[in-house]
C-alpha cells in the first residue's frame, strides 16, 4: 500500500500542502484532481522525492519511502521532460538502466512498450522529431520502462487524442491488474470517473474528498430528479410540497425532494400534468461532486480564517 | 519482474558519463570542431616548413672565366648544408633569360657581380656571398705571389672553446614554444568544453529531463557524470591534437622534438585536468541558475573574463617568466592552469613552487566541488526566472538533507 500521511510544504507565506493524507492500494488507479494550483503536482513530486515536505511522510509498504524505493517508482512529470536530441529506442535504454535494469533486459523493456504504446516505427529518431502525441507516448514509456512497483503520473492524458487516450489508459489499467498502485492526476473528470477506483478531490492543499466515486455520491446525498413533460404547464411543480426545482428548461424539470417526500406521488403529479417522457433519478458526476466539494472547501476556508489565499490561486 | 536483478545505485555516475560522450561524439558540432581544430594545427605545424622548404636546394649560374667560383660554390654549399647546381651560360642575355624563368636562383657575371631576380636573400645570399669571398680572397692571395693553400691552412683557426657555468638549454626554445601552443589549445579546451558543459546542464533544464532524472540520481552523480564525460571527451580532443602535432612537426622537420616535450605535454594535460575540473564546476553551477540557452553566456560571462585574463597572463609570462607578476599568478589558482605551463617551459621555476601551485588548485577544486555541487542540487530544479546564488545554496543544503533524511 502506497500511503501519503500528513504532508505539508510551504513557499513562504503559501501553503502549498497542508496536512495530505490518502493511501492507494495494491492495483488500484486513484485519480487525483483539484483545481490549477491546488497542490497535486507538489504532492506527486514530493512523492517522488524531487521535493522534500516540511512534515508527513510517504510510505510504500509500511516502510518509510528511501531513494531506494523511488528509484523503483515510475514517474511521468508535469513538465514532459526527454532529452530532445536522443533516439527514442536509446533514451529508453538509458532511464531503465539508471533505474538498475541491465543492458539486455533494458533493450528488451525499451522494445515492448514503444511496441505497445503504438511509438515503435520511431525508435531511432530523435526525440525532437516526434509529434506531441508521440512524445506523450514515449514519456509514458519512460514512466513504465523499468517496470515499476509504484506508478506516479501528473496529467498522463492532457494533449492526447482519443485513440493515445485509450493506449495510455489501456497500458495503465494492465499495469494496474499487475498489482501496481497507480496515481493520475487530471482535469478531464470523465475520464477519472472511467478508469479510477477511487478520486481524492484535492483543494488548496487540502484533501477535501476521497473515496470511491460512489462513495463520493453517497456522501454527497442530493441525488436529483429529472422529470419531462413537454406539454405540461409551467410552473405545474410549484404547489408540491417539499420539491425544489433545481433547473427549468423546455419541460424538462430538474427536482430535489426533501427527505420523506414519495417519489411516486411526483409522477402522479406529473402525469397529471401531461405525457411523461422521462422520469428519471440521476446519480450526480464527478464533475458536479468536484464543484460542490470545491466550493464546500472554499467555505470551510473562508472560516477558518485568513489562510491559504495564495495557495488556492 | 523480479525485484534481485536490481542493482545498487553504484554504477550511476559511469551510465551518465557513457550518454555525455556516444551521444555528444555524434553531434556534428564536436566531429566539426575536432577537425578544424587538428587543420589549424597541422597547418600551424607545416607552414614554416613548407614557407623554407624552397632554400634547401639551390642553383647557381656562372658567365665566363670563373673556375675558382666553381669550387668556392661548392665547398660554400658544403658548410651552409645546402645542395647547390651550377650552370654555365654563354653571355648575360643567356642568363638573364635563366634568371627570370626561375631557373637560376643567381648567375655569377664574372668573379664580382652576380645577376638576380629580385634581390639577393637567405640561403643563396650566404653561399654566394661566402663562395665570392673565398674566391676573390684566393685571387689577391696568388696575385701578391703567396701560396694559396699555405695561407688557407694558417687562416683554419680553430673555434674558441667556451666553457660556461650555466649554459644556455638548446631545447629551451623549442619547448617554450611548445608550451605556448600547449597553453593555447588549453584556453580553448577550457572554454570550448566549459561552455558545453554549461550548455549541457542548461538543456537538462530546459527540457525538464532533469526532474525524470533525479527521481533515480542525486545530483551529484548527475553533475559528476557530466563533468567527467565531457572532460573525457576535451581530454581526448587535446591528446589527439597534441599528437598530431608532434607528429607533423616530425614528420616536416619543422623542429627536432626536443628532449623536454614529453614534460611540457606533461604539464598541459595535468592542467588541464585540474583547470577543467575547476571551470567546469563552476559553469555546471552558474547555468544551473538559468532555464534558457539564451542567458547561458550572459550568466558565464564572468568565466570568460576569468579564462582570457588567465591566458593574457600566460602570454606576458611568456615574455617575462621570472617577473613577480608571472611568479604569484602561476602559483594561484585559477590563473596557474595557464601560467604554470609557460614559466615551467623557461625552465626556472623551483620544483616547490610547481607542486605548491598544483597543491593549492587542487584544495581549490575540491573546496569548488562542494559549492557547486550545493549550488547546483538547489537551482536545477527552479525553472523559471535566474534563481539567486545565495537561494541556490540555501535550497541546496535544504535538498542534501532532504536526501539524508528520506
Amino acid at each position: 500500500m502506497l500511503e501519503l500521511d500528513g504532508l505539508t510544504k510551504r513557499y513562504g507565506d503559501t501553503v502549498a500542502l497542508s496536512n495530505l493524507s490518502f493511501s492507494v492500494r495494491p492495483g488500484e488507479v486513484y485519480g487525483f484532481v483539484g483545481a490549477n494550483g491546488a497542490g497535486k503536482t507538489t504532492a506527486m513530486r514530493i512523492m517522488l522525492g524531487v521535493l522534500a515536505a516540511d512534515a508527513g511522510e510517504v510510505r510504500w509498504q509500511r516502510q518509510p519511502v528511501t531513494f531506494e524505493t523511488r528509484r523503483r517508482f515510475g514517474y511521468m512529470p508535469e513538465e514532459r521532460g526527454l532529452y530532445p536530441k536522443m533516439r527514442v529506442a536509446e533514451h529508453l535504454v538509458y532511464l531503465a538502466r539508471l533505474h538498475g535494469l541491465d543492458a539486455p533486459a533494458a533493450a528488451r523493456a525499451a522494445d515492448e512498450l514503444t511496441e505497445r504504446l503504438g511509438v515503435a516505427e520511431r525508435r531511432n529518431d530523435a526525440v525532437e522529431k516526434l509529434s506531441l502525441g508521440n512524445q506523450q507516448r514515449v514519456q509514458l514509456a519512460a514512466a513504465l520502462v523499468h517496470g515499476p512497483e509504484v506508478l506516479v503520473l501528473d496529467e498522463p492524458f492532457s494533449g492526447l487524442d482519443p485513440v493515445g487516450v485509450d493506449a495510455l489508459a489501456g497500458v495503465l489499467l494492465e499495469r494496474a491488474r499487475g498489482g501496481v498502485p497507480v496515481v493520475f492526476s487530471s482535469h478531464q473528470l470523465d475520464l477519472v470517473e472511467r478508469l479510477c477506483d477511487s478520486v481524492g478531490i484535492i483543494n488548496g492543499g487540502r484533501m477535501v474528498a476521497t473515496g470511491t466515486v460512489a462513495e463520493l455520491r453517497a456522501q454527497e446525498g442530493t441525488r436529483q430528479l429529472v422529470v419531462t413533460v413537454p406539454d405540461a404547464p409551467p410552473g405545474w411543480t410549484s404547489g408540491l410540497p417539499g420539491v425544489t426545482v433545481v433547473s427549468e428548461r423546455r419541460g424538462e424539470q430538474v427536482l430535489e425532494l426533501a427527505d420523506g417526500v414519495d417519489d411516486q406521488q411526483i409522477l402522479a403529479a406529473a402525469a397529471r400534468a401531461g405525457r411523461v417522457e422521462q422520469f428519471s433519478w440521476r446519480q450526480p458526476t464527478l464533475t458536479e461532486l468536484f464543484r460542490e466539494a470545491v466550493s464546500e472547501g472554499d467555505q470551510d476556508e473562508a472560516g477558518a480564517g485568513p489562510v491559504r489565499q495564495g495557495a488556492v490561486a | 519482474m523480479s525485484r534481485a536483478d536490481r542493482g545498487a545505485p553504484r554504477g550511476m555516475v559511469p551510465l551518465v558519463v557513457r550518454r555525455e560522450i556516444s551521444t555528444r561524439v555524434r553531434e556534428r558540432s564536436f566531429l566539426i570542431s575536432t577537425v578544424i581544430t587538428l587543420l589549424i594545427v597541422g597547418a600551424v605545424v607545416a607552414i614554416p616548413a613548407v614557407v623554407n622548404s624552397g632554400d634547401d636546394k639551390i642553383s647557381v649560374g656562372l658567365v665566363g672565366n670563373t673556375t675558382t667560383v666553381q669550387s668556392a660554390l661548392e665547398q660554400a654549399a658544403k658548410v651552409q648544408d645546402v645542395t647547390v647546381t651550377v650552370t654555365s651560360y654563354a653571355d648575360e642575355a643567356a642568363a638573364r633569360s635563366a634568371v627570370e624563368a626561375g631557373d637560376a636562383d643567381a648567375v655569377f657575371l664574372g668573379t664580382d657581380r652576380v645577376l638576380v631576380d629580385s634581390e639577393l636573400g637567405g640561403k643563396t645570399e650566404q653561399v654566394v656571398q661566402t663562395a665570392y669571398r673565398q674566391a676573390a680572397a684566393a685571387d689577391r692571395i696568388t696575385a701578391a705571389g703567396l701560396d694559396a693553400a699555405a695561407v688557407s691552412r694558417a687562416l683554419n683557426v680553430p673555434p674558441l672553446a667556451v666553457t660556461a657555468i650555466d649554459p644556455p638549454d638548446p631545447d629551451s626554445d623549442s619547448r617554450r614554444g611548445a608550451a605556448f601552443f600547449g597553453v593555447l589549445l588549453l584556453y580553448f579546451q577550457l572554454i570550448g568544453y566549459g561552455v558545453w558543459v554549461a550548455l549541457g546542464v542548461v538543456e537538462e533544464k530546459s527540457s525538464r529531463v532533469v526532474e525524470l532524472l533525479l527521481a533515480t540520481l542525486r545530483p551529484w552523480q548527475l553533475l559528476t557524470g557530466k563533468v567527467i564525460g565531457i572532460g573525457l571527451l576535451g581530454l581526448g580532443q587535446l591528446v589527439l591534437t597534441g599528437l598530431v602535432g608532434i607528429v607533423a612537426a616530425l614528420a616536416t622537420g619543422v623542429v627536432d622534438v626536443p628532449s623536454g616535450i614529453a614534460g611540457v605535454a606533461g604539464q598541459v594535460l595535468i592542467w588541464f585536468l585540474l583547470g577543467f575540473a575547476f571551470y567546469a564546476c563552476l559553469y555546471a553551477a552558474l547555468a544551473s541558475l538559468v532555464s534558457r540557452q539564451e542567458e547561458v553566456q550572459n550568466v558565464t560571462a564572468p568565466l570568460s573574463v576569468l579564462l582570457v585574463g588567465s591566458f593574457f597572463l600566460a602570454l606576458g609570462a611568456q615574455g617575462s617568466p621570472d617577473s613577480g607578476l608571472s611568479r604569484v599568478t602561476s602559483i594561484v589558482p585559477p590563473f596557474s592552469t595557464m601560467v604554470m605551463p609557460i614559466r615551467w617551459a623557461s625552465g626556472n621555476v623551483p620544483l616547490w613552487e610547481v607542486g605548491l601551485s598544483m597543491l593549492l588548485m587542487v584544495i581549490a577544486v575540491v573546496l569548488l566541488i562542494r559549492v557547486a555541487g550545493r549550488i547546483y542540487a538547489g537551482a536545477v530544479l527552479r525553472s523559471g526566472p535566474r534563481v539567486r546564488i545565495k537561494e541556490a545554496l540555501a535550497a541546496g543544503k535544504d535538498s542534501d538533507r532532504a536526501v539524508v533524511r528520506s
